[in-house]
């Protein structure tokens, strides 16, 4: 594997790594929907590296921006959700979204 | 595309698009409906009944078709769709279901402000779901996969006011988006290493180079991200938060068929890797086991109906899995016809528990509209007043603890034999102890049939309103179902042997 | 003609079921006529079955995959077993036109009754080991559903769920038997492991008996799994009577004499069987002795008796063990009956609230204590024979240590049966002071059993030639029926028998001078009123489950960071599992 690919790789491996690390501590709701989007776009750049890899690049991109808009989607419905927590519970901590629980 | 072409498409993709054409159809006249009579919004309940019942009809041309011809399949481009036993199980299961749901829905939902989406996202959830079951290649699957998410995330949280319903949302999201980057990664590795993403390439490519340890990872990341929604212990927390806080027709679409397609989609992402290493049955199996035992433990303890509802199917995902563990496995076909077979008396029995348990809450909580949840204390004197949902809600109850002559007693004797079958001692052990569980089942079942049938009514019970009576046919015909296929397992063996056959064609490749 | 006769007395029963049902609760004076007409309608059904008795299959039909061939297989056995199930049965429906009168939810007590006859009648006509185990678990269900029918109270809810989780637990056994029965032969035809038996694997063969053997004791209530049949006895007097006294109860037993050819050989097999009979026996007895409930302490009789059915079966005498199963199902159905009677007009079931009520209730008195002498085993009452039967065929072949056992325990069931007879009917009325006798209902159920108690001892070589000739992998030994008497009463052990029980009867007359060895005894009164620890066991684990579930809560933490931790857990077991490979 060339030095390029490797770079890649780690890269990847970084945003999966720095997401699911912000995903166990973070504690404010918006932050919690932008470690999602951390995690999707190491997800995305794998497509593309994998794309490379497999000599598809074409693929790789076509799958990366399709993955681009079902994220955007899952991004919005999630920020309309916070948007009404926050109205409803005065509150984005998601300590406090723990009422349903045993 | 001509008319021509279009008339020259497999039957069966009619299937899957017909809903997703209705779906904005619904929407915009509900909504267009709503702006012209400020109040009356009944048009996209109607509508969305006539879209579920036109659906039926290339249903039955697929049946029939697929009868005569074994598997059908088209490909555009470079997109397959592959009708086998197992996308027609599936079909049946998920159009069975909804229509009933949206029968369901129409006294339930109607008095609630957003029903033209409501209904828009069933019908669009019901298709999705069609095709989730027909897709060829595994990057479709995901897409398939992630518009059911998207479809069920809008549907947990309907009821946006309230904060209980929102947590489940949000959690519901969250967990079910880091399952899908998992899939996602699953899929780069598939493809890094293959380089095809059609299903039957990939396995011709691990027929001629089994030992691939990316192959290995992507397995192991299609349990994982497919797992979320399948709620597989320990990433089941979200599930009794949303299937307990969704309305009742949702809770029965997410219970009833929404996990198993999870199912489906792992079975569809796993199959190709089969020949990778024989760990996947053995995996399926560890957590078939521990999904039962913890599901029925938690259980046990619930007060409230609907989460206590939503536990069991935790437990009942683990009798699944440790079916198609054992066909996985050890290779017997009866190990995946009884799953299949339990996934559909699931379907079943858990659609008419949440949808009777629905029906409950809706005339003492919900038509008056208060968002209290269901208490098993609230059921106590229920057949006083309702003695069909009474009667029907615990033929369902029973049916989930697996007592005769109900479905849900014969899907898990099949399971049972398979793990017979393999004649191993290990089996005949996990055998006996999903016996022994199924008997601790009951003991949570059992207290809320003896609630339903006390004689002193409870407060919430006296108060109650008259059941809708429209309400009561979608239960009817499932307690039918329940008992009909109990005495008669017979009935259902059209859709549970393809689809045995299918994944066991699949994996056995 | 038997394929119908099958079909009319299952179908009569569960079409009952439905009926009454739909007639609804608002019309009771309905729901008891269906109930009483569709009950004896199936028993009528039965009885005509008698001289159509068969030991092929009459019904077949193919169920497919895994299920196998659903057949009915009318032999002596099982119609007889039938027989005694409907026509109890409908004598509790008729007792219950009575009992139950302005009760609520009549519809449920019924349909729920008729669904049972129409299940137990299945159990024992079924030739597919499946089918049985499908009716034995609706069996169970009607049992629980009908233990908490006064869903109100917290006690007779346990109750049934404890009856259930127990039947269950042994239906476990029945269960993984009859898979490895389908796995190694093929199919699931009672017929068919009779003939292979012996095929089999010697660990295989021995797997399937001991666990049917386990399912056998859950069912009859065998020590250690005894304890859910007293609590059982919250459910409606009836129902004790015609299931947890004269049919359900017996099904473990029949599934043992049904078993009996196949696995007689099987090493240490018969020892189990006998020795947990006779423990059974004695310490039911014991604890009836100290019962102070009248349900209760019929139900530890019950046990008791139960005990003795399967020890025959443990010293081969199936004939016996089967011949008791009928004498019992008559006296105890009557005592059953009987008490419910006597609960009915005192509303209380506490032996220390009742007395002389021999004279105010005449015809429930009387009957009353023929069923009490049957249990005691008087000569000329079916009890007697039965029991002396059973007591021959433990000298021939039993250890020494369990004819001292059985004997024993014959004097001990003197003494219980004698005290129960006097603190009911005889000494001063302790509550009520005025009560009338039972009504016509009431007398239509009593007097038959009572009749039946009285003479159904003269069927026993006709009923010993109509088994023989049925059940083809059985030897009886039966005779004509005077030699089969005459036997009984030149064997010298009888007199033994009767010299004991007389003994366990002046024990109770004497029982003031006694008070020594009393107060001796009560350690094991004590021990015996708590189940000899077998409760505690119980308790114990379903404890124990309790704080699993409790501490699995904690789990559940509703966060959303720990159920990230959660995905996050499992992809790092995961991915170990697959690298470890």
């Amino acid at each position: 594997m060339s030095s390029e690919l490797t770079i890649t790789a780690v890269t990847v491996l970084c945003l999966l790594g720095v997401a699911l690390y912000g995903l166990l501590i973070v504690r404010n709701l918006f932050q919690v929907i932008i470690a999602l989007q951390i995690l999707v776009k190491g997800a995305l750049i794998a497509l593309v590296l994998a794309g490379k890899i497999s000599g598809q690049i074409n693929l790789g991109q076509s799958l990366a921006v399709t993955v681009i808009v079902a994220d955007t989607i899952v991004a919005v419905v999630g920020l309309a959700l916070a948007v009404q927590v926050k109205r409803y519970t005065g509150s984005l901590d998601v300590k406090n979204l723990s009422t349903l629980r045993r | 595309m001509d008319i021509q072409t279009l008339a020259n498409l497999p039957v069966f993709l009619w299937l899957i698009w017909l809903p997703l054409l209705w779906s904005p159809v619904i929407y915009l006249v509900g909504r267009l409906a709503r702006r012209r009579w400020a109040t009356d919004t009944a048009v996209a309940r109607w509508i969305a009944l006539i879209a579920i019942l036109s659906t039926w009809l290339p249903f039955a041309l697929t049946y029939q078709e697929f009868k005569a011809n074994g598997v059908l399949s088209y490909t555009f481009g470079t997109i397959t769709l592959r009708l086998d036993g197992l996308s027609l199980l599936l079909a049946t299961a998920v159009l069975g279901l909804s229509t009933l749901v949206i029968l369901y829905s129409n006294a339930y939902m109607h008095r609630e402000l957003g029903e033209s989406k409501y209904y828009a996202m069933l019908v669009a959830m019901t298709g999705v779901m069609v095709g989730l079951g027909c897709t060829g290649d595994i990057f479709n699957l995901w897409l398939w996969f992630e518009a059911m998410a998207i479809t069920s995330y809008l549907l947990v949280a309907f009821y946006r006011d309230q904060p209980a319903s929102l947590e489940a949302g949000v959690k519901y999201l969250v967990q079910s988006a880091v399952g899908s980057v998992f899939v996602l990664l699953g899929v780069a590795l598939v493809l890094a290493q293959t380089a095809t993403l059609d299903i039957l390439q990939i396995q011709a490519y691990v027929a001629a180079q089994p030992d691939s340890v990316a192959l290995l990872a992507a397995g192991g990341l299609f349990i994982i991200g497919f797992g979320v929604k399948i709620a597989i212990v320990p990433m089941h927390t979200w599930l009794p938060d949303a299937h307990s806080q969704a309305p009742s027709g949702i809770s029965a679409m997410l219970s009833g068929v929404v996990i198993e397609a999870g199912l489906i989609a792992l079975l569809r992402a796993l199959a190709p890797l089969a020949g990778t290493t024989t760990t996947w049955g053995t995996l399926l199996i560890f957590f078939g086991i521990l999904n039962m035992v913890v599901g029925n433990l938690l259980a046990l303890r619930q007060q409230q109906v609907k989460r206590l509802l939503a536990f069991s199917s935790i437990a009942h995902v683990g009798y699944m899995l440790i079916g198609l563990g054992t066909a996985v496995y050890f290779g017997e076909v009866a190990g995946a016809e009884g799953s299949f077979f339990h996934l559909l008396s699931h379907t079943m029995m858990k659609g008419l528990a949440f949808l009777s348990a629905g029906a409950l809450l809706y005339v003492m909580h919900t038509a008056r509209g208060e968002h209290d949840p269901l208490m098993i204390a609230d059921l106590a004197g229920a057949a006083q007043k309702y003695p069909i949902i009474a009667l029907v809600f615990s033929l369902a109850l029973l049916g989930l603890g697996g007592l005769p002559p109900l479905v849900g007693f014969m899907s898990k004797w099949q399971i049972l034999v398979a793990g017979f079958e393999t004649r191993s001692l290990i089996m005949y052990g996990i055998v006996a102890f999903v016996a022994l569980n199924s008997v601790l089942s009951l003991a949570y079942y059992a207290p809320m049939v003896n609630a339903v049938y006390r004689k002193r009514p409870s407060t919430a019970v006296q108060s109650g309103l008259a059941v809708p009576p429209l309400m009561t046919i979608p239960l009817v015909v499932l307690a039918a179902g329940i008992l009909l296929v109990g005495i008669w397992p017979n009935l259902v063996s059209g859709l549970v042997q393809p689809a045995g056959a299918a994944l066991m064609a699949a994996f056995g490749g | 003609m038997s394929a119908w006769l099958i079909i009319l007395t299952i179908g009569f029963a569960w079409l009952g079921a439905v009926c009454v049902w739909l007639a609804g609760d608002k019309r009771p004076r309905a729901q008891h006529t269906l109930a009483v007409l569709f009950s004896v309608a199936a028993g009528l059904a039965a009885l005509a079955l008698i001289p159509n008795t068969s030991d092929q299959a009459v019904i077949s039909l193919n169920a497919g995959s895994v299920f196998g061939q659903f057949t009915f297989v009318p032999d002596g056995l099982g119609v007889f077993l039938t027989v005694v199930a409907t026509v109890i049965g409908s004598l509790a429906v008729i007792f219950s036109v009575e009992y139950m009168r302005g009760e609520a939810q009549l519809g449920r007590y019924y349909a729920l009754i008729l669904l049972f006859i129409g299940s137990m009648a299945g159990l024992v006509l079924t030739g597919s080991l499946f089918l049985m185990f499908v009716l034995w678990e609706m069996t169970a269900l009607c049992s629980y559903a009908l233990i908490s029918f006064y869903n109100d109270d917290p006690k007779a809810v346990r109750g049934g769920i404890k009856a259930l989780i127990i039947t269950q637990i042994g239906g476990i056994g029945l269960l993984v038997g009859t898979l490895a029965v389908y796995i190694y032969l093929g199919d699931y035809q009672i017929d068919t492991l009779l003939a292979q038996a012996q095929t089999l694997p010697a660990g295989v063969l021995s797997f399937i008996a001991f666990t049917f053997l386990l399912a056998a004791m859950a069912k009859s209530a065998q020590v250690p799994f005894h304890t859910w049949l007293p609590d059982a006895m919250e459910a409606p007097t009836p129902v004790s009577a015609l299931i947890h006294a004269a049919t359900m109860v017996n099904a473990g037993v029949y599934l043992l004499a049904r078993f009996y050819p196949a696995f007689a050989d099987v090493a240490g097999w018969k020892t189990a069987v006998l020795t947990i009979g006779l423990l059974t026996a004695l310490l039911a007895a014991l604890m009836a002795v100290v019962a102070t409930d009248l349900k209760r302490m019929l139900a530890y009789s019950t046990v008791s008796q139960l005990g003795y059915m399967v020890y025959a079966i443990g010293v081969g005498g199936v004939f016996a063990s089967q011949f008791h199963l009928l004498s019992h199902a008559i006296f105890k159905a009557l005592l059953f009956l009987g008490a419910g009677a006597v609960i009915h007009a005192l509303g209380t079931r506490d032996m220390r609230q009742m007395g002389g009520l021999r004279t105010q209730m005449p015809v429930v008195s009387t009957t009353f204590m023929i069923g009490a002498a049957a249990l005691i085993g008087l000569p000329i009452f079916n009890g007697f024979w039965s029991k002396e039967l059973i007591l021959e065929s433990g000298l021939e072949g039993g250890p020494i240590w369990a004819n001292v056992g059985t004997l024993l325990g014959a004097g001990i069931t003197a003494f219980y049966a004698f005290r129960m007879v006097w603190m009911v009917l005889f000494g001063q009325p302790q509550g009520k002071t005025h009560v009338h006798d039972a009504g016509i209902p009431m007398k239509t159920a009593l007097i038959p059993l009572a009749f039946g108690t009285l003479t159904s001892w003269l069927l026993i070589g006709r009923f010993g030639s109509w088994l023989q000739a049925t059940l083809p992998y059985e030897q009886l030994n039966v005779e004509s029926t005077e030699e089969m008497l005459l036997a009984i009463i030149t064997t010298p052990a009888t007199y033994l028998a009767l010299a004991i029980v007389a003994l366990g009867m002046v024990a109770w007359w004497q029982r003031e001078r006694l008070t020594g060895l009393a107060r001796s005894l009560q350690g094991v009164g004590r021990a015996a009123a708590n189940g000899f620890g077998f409760e505690a066991l119980n308790q114990g684990a379903v404890s124990l489950t309790q704080k699993a579930a409790a501490a699995l809560q904690v789990t559940q933490t509703g966060q959303l960071n720990w159920n990230v931790l959660g995905i996050v857990v499992a992809l790092v077991v995961v991915l170990l599992v697959l690298a470890g490979v």
